[in-house]
């Protein structure tokens, strides 16, 4: 009988570390790749919604790039091969564009990522 | 009138260049000051353009760190060509930027010249090179400029850049 308990009690502490998991996996933010080249981002425009917080992963694949979005809070140089985890929670909507912060040639200027913040 | 004006001065100044050939000498005071004029009143754009970017010390610091991407091989780490070995033998040669001339400009055609260029002086447009915020606070840079010489020569012209990996 007390083995039979010991059971009972080892298969809900199971059962409960399972859920506990799960929901730990499912508070888990979204998280968005983004790569840096010369000279684009890839994707070049994301959706996230207000008040969600997400994970954006930005890797630069060539050389030395930066992103920067004023509005959002978001600055970072990117390292090649680096991969740099920046978590947002947007807490206004609009379309908000970033730009390379860090110099990395003749397109350098024309380097945009775009981020639509909807409800 | 006014353009009567203008032609006349064109056609001086170009048969000043023709009869200089080739040769990048340096402009008369006549050419000088007939260029200048027509681009202050009539070939550079956006007069009226206001800088968005407030002159603080962090966006000065950003227009230095914009302005020393390539700028500073024609006019120097301080805007004030020094240690630019040609400056002055370019034609036309390579304004000091904190002089008179390049100062009175209005913040909008110191962008509009960033941006699009000045030909045929040499200087190159910087627009999809920088993005608009580096050439707005490039302007405030202009604008702040250090003391002549106070930030040395550029690395390239003094023996400090490291030389090209061996293939």
């Amino acid at each position: 009988m007390r083995m039979r308990h010991k059971l009972t009690a080892g298969l809900f502490a199971i059962f409960m570390l399972g859920t506990l998991a799960s929901h730990c996996r499912a508070q888990e933010p979204k998280q968005i790749q983004i790569t840096a080249k010369r000279y684009s981002y890839e994707p070049s425009e994301i959706t996230l919604k207000k008040g969600e917080t997400v994970v954006l992963i930005f890797t630069a694949s060539d050389t030395t790039h930066g992103i920067e979005i004023k509005e959002l809070g978001i600055k970072a140089e990117l390292h090649k091969g680096k991969p740099v985890k920046l978590t947002v929670t947007p807490e206004q909507t609009g379309r908000f564009v970033g730009k390379c912060s860090h110099f990395c040639g003749r397109g350098h200027g024309s380097m945009r990522l775009t981020v639509n913040v909807t409800e | 009138m006014i353009a009567a004006s203008m032609t006349i001065a064109a056609a001086a100044i170009l048969a000043t260049i023709l009869l200089g050939g080739c040769k990048a000498t340096p402009p008369g005071r006549f050419e000088t000051s007939v260029i200048t004029t027509a681009e202050r009143k009539f070939l550079v754009g956006g007069k009226k353009d206001k800088n968005p970017l407030p002159a603080t010390a962090e966006n000065i610091a950003d227009g230095k760190d914009a302005f020393s991407h390539y700028c500073i091989v024609c006019h120097g780490l301080d805007g004030q060509n020094t240690g630019v070995p040609f400056a002055d033998q370019m034609y036309p040669p390579v304004p000091s930027l904190a002089s008179k001339r390049v100062q009175a400009y209005t913040d909008g055609q110191l962008h509009w010249i960033v941006t699009n260029g000045l030909g045929p002086s040499g200087m190159p447009a910087s627009k999809g090179i920088l993005n608009d915020d580096e050439l707005w606070s490039t302007v405030l840079y202009i604008r702040h400029l250090p003391k002549a010489g106070s930030l040395g020569e550029p690395p390239v012209y003094t023996g400090d850049c490291p030389a090209p990996a061996a293939k």
